[in-house]
């Protein structure tokens, strides 16, 4: 009975996702959305291998991606519980039905996130492993040496061998950073012994990491790396033991007092001087998660970025350009804090107020440049103080990391206005955001990772782009508020 | 002088039509209720009239100012409250009335005494700290009633004003609307609850398929003809072809 109806909930919830994105953004568009991460993956991958990138580190990186996109799908679980109780109360899902149907908001909690799973794995992950299988053809990896999933490739010769190898590594991937966030979301809400614990388990990690330990032959990646029973047993054990800490520590439903909290907004408005900015700020600072939610997006990049760096390093032997590489990708970041700067409000909730729609726009901006570039900086900071950059690198990369954020905060704006989520699954603006994205910054990396150490003349080539693209940025989202404000106001 | 004028209003969206030559006035003073049927365009031409949305046709003036044309000088002066609206999740609800003062410029010592004011007035003194996504709806609702009325504004669109409210509540919130309107201010509701219309208004607009298809003074009615049987029979029956029946 049990069962049957967890099946049912589970057929139900995909169909509710399927026509929910559908409905939005239209059947065909949305349909098209894995052809486009197939089309782009073979594209990206082809175009890295043609300019020298080796294939182990094109695999290795779209193992970085899926853990990156796990951990920050699992991030969800910040806002979780205002979610679950205020902020989407309005979005009738199954979801949110635990009060109206007999089923436990545990129950539907478990089956919405396998839902998501398998969602993402098949519309995300498993296009992006045929893309990436089909280019990678004939191209020698380290896995083909080891005997991982690509060994079998390259003597069979179907690209399909190596995608479902390279999909089921990716999917684990991911799962394993959605598992690790919900996880390390919940053991910091069970209190001292909860955050000690925590602590204790990434201290334990970093240690293995410095005493030289092959953490990663325990991941996924591990698993793709050389397929054998012990490995491939150790990665799903992994992220098992990752989840049952979750399902055990995590509490999306605890009831909790009504919150009260001193007045702060004036002291907010008078410091910011703008009281829509501080109510973004405010909206940011006590929602789940706090500040710490952006801290925590940019981290995830800078560790990525690190892994990336150092295995770059290890496999061409030259130690890729600090600057630059940290510079340009924790300016990703500037979309991540935009997507926390628009989390709890929209142009609507401002209507009550004679407060313009630009207006609405100009907190963001505001806000955003408080906010986001410092954020990527500190990070940036901390990179260059451990890995160490020339000091015209580190300026060079510090300017792109404003940049590139700058250009990400513009490019959003004017694609999406205030609902960035809309990138999800929205083929055409996905397909815009992901060119507007790859034209600057795949140079910009293919420069970072692969030319060391960069020649002075392309570091002062790559300070202008960075001037030019935070510039580009602006205009962008000049040219957005305009649009937005019409299409806001023809309802 | 009226207060609001609207002469052949039109909006669709898409294929629908939501309001279709849309004429009416309210004059200062009046406490005019728009009442009609689900989807009847009663909300579209709040929204219309607050500056939110841009008809495809149609003039539209409140207090002398072109909604359309200058939106924010428009609710500079006006109150509004939407029904589906609550105060932003993650303020308390004192800092909310501290947002609607910095976005209104009103003074801060102008707005603590309005606040006490209006806590005293709806009973949520002790929920003035409380973040207003742990607020019970009704608490929320006082909350954007209040924050409707902080500037003292001439002119007030609510949307459903007695929703999730006490019975209590909802005669302090009357009495308030008549003195509000006795003072010469402007109210205007839109409700489903016909009752409410016809014990609250001075005057009563019944739209339907985004038309006016009664204009009524409910106090001027036959004592054998509630608003209610106004209703029922302008919308119900469907066959005046939209022609609008003044009762008054």
């Amino acid at each position: 009975m049990t069962n049957s109806r967890t099946r049912r909930i589970f057929v139900e919830m995909v169909r509710e996702e399927w026509r929910l994105h559908s409905h939005l953004f239209g059947g065909g568009r949305f349909a098209a959305f894995p052809v486009l991460i197939a089309v782009l993956a073979a594209g990206t991958t082809a175009l890295l291998v043609v300019t020298g990138t080796g294939a182990t580190t094109v695999i290795a990186g779209l193992h970085a991606l899926a853990l990156v996109f796990g951990l920050h799908t699992g991030s969800i679980g910040f806002v979780g519980r205002d979610a679950l109780r205020n902020l989407l109360g309005d979005v009738t899902l199954l979801v949110f039905s635990a009060r109206t149907l007999p089923l436990s908001r545990e129950q539907l909690l478990a089956v919405f996130v396998c839902k998501d799973v398998v969602f993402y794995a098949l519309l995300f992950l498993l296009p992006l492993s045929v893309g990436t299988g089909a280019a990678l053809l004939g191209v020698p990896t380290a896995a083909a040496s080891a005997g991982g999933p690509s060994a079998a490739a390259s003597a069979v010769g179907p690209a399909v061998v190596t995608a479902v190898g390279l999909w089921a590594t990716l999917t684990l991937t991911f799962v394993l950073g959605l598992g690790a966030t919900v996880a390390g979301i919940g053991l910091a809400g069970r209190g001292v012994p909860g955050v000690a614990l925590l602590g204790g388990l990434l201290a334990a990690g970093g240690a293995a990491w410095a005493a030289g330990v092959d953490v990663v032959a325990y991941t996924p990646y591990g698993a793709y790396l050389a397929g054998t029973p012990p490995r491939i047993a150790a990665s799903v054990a992994l992220v098992l033991a990752t989840f049952a800490v979750g399902a055990v520590t995590y509490d999306p439903t605890g009831r909790r007092p009504a919150r009260t909290a001193g007045p702060a907004f004036r002291r907010w408005w008078r410091r910011i001087g703008d009281p829509l900015a501080a109510r973004t700020l405010l909206d940011v600072h006590r929602s789940s998660g706090g500040f710490g939610k952006v801290v925590f997006s940019a981290a995830i990049l800078f560790g990525a970025t690190a892994a990336l760096v150092d295995l770059a390093g290890q496999i061409t032997g030259v130690a890729p350009s600090v600057g630059v590489s940290f510079g340009a990708v924790l300016g990703l970041s500037g979309f991540t804090t935009y997507n926390w700067l628009t989390q709890s409000d929209d142009v609507d909730s401002y209507r009550v107020h004679p407060v313009a729609v630009p207006a609405v726009f100009a907190a963001k901006l505001r806000a955003f440049l408080l906010l986001g570039p410092l954020v990527g900086l500190g990070f940036y900071a901390v990179a260059v103080a451990w890995r160490g950059a020339r000091a015209l690198e580190a300026v060079v990369g510090a300017a792109l990391l404003v940049g590139v954020a700058c250009y990400i905060f513009g490019t959003t704006v004017y694609l999406a206005g205030l609902s960035p989520n809309e990138f999800l699954f929205d083929t055409a603006l996905f397909a815009a955001f992901g060119a507007a994205m790859v034209v600057p910054l795949v140079p910009i990396l293919v420069v970072g990772f692969a030319l060391t150490p960069v020649p002075v003349a392309l570091l002062a080539a790559l300070g202008v782009g960075s001037v030019v693209l935070g510039a580009a940025g602006f205009a962008l989202y000049r040219r957005a508020v305009p649009k937005w404000e019409r299409r806001y106001r023809k309802g | 002088m009226p207060a609001i004028q609207i002469e052949g209003l039109r909006k669709v969206y898409g294929d629908v039509t939501a309001v279709a030559n849309l004429s009416f006035s309210v004059d200062e003073g009046e406490l005019f209720g728009l009442i009609g049927p689900n989807g009847a365009g009663k909300t579209t031409t709040m929204e219309v009239l607050t500056g939110q949305l841009i008809p495809e046709g149609g003039r539209v003036s409140v207090l002398g100012v072109d909604p359309v044309a200058r939106p924010t000088a428009v609710r500079e002066r006006i109150g509004i409250l939407p029904e589906k609206e609550s105060p932003p999740t993650f303020m308390t609800a004192r800092e909310y009335f501290e947002f609607v003062g910095a976005v209104r410029d009103i003074a801060d010592d102008v707005v603590d005494e309005r606040v006490e004011t209006w806590a005293e007035r709806l009973a949520f003194s002790d929920h003035l700290d409380t973040l207003a996504s742990d607020l019970s709806r009704g608490q929320q609702q006082k909350v954007m009633i209040a924050g409707a009325f902080l500037h003292d504004p001439a002119l007030v669109f609510i949307d459903e004003p007695l929703a999730n409210l006490d019975p209590i509540m909802q005669e302090r919130v009357k009495r308030f609307l008549r003195d509000y309107r006795d003072a010469g201010n402007t109210v205007v509701i839109t409700t489903h609850d016909v009752d409410v219309a016809a014990e609250l208004c001075t005057r009563v607009g019944v739209v339907h398929g985004g038309s006016l298809v009664a204009d009524v003074r409910p106090a001027e009615l036959p004592a054998e003809k509630t608003l209610l049987d106004v209703f029922i029979e302008r919308v119900d029956a469907d066959a005046t072809g939209g022609v609008v029946d003044d009762h008054a």
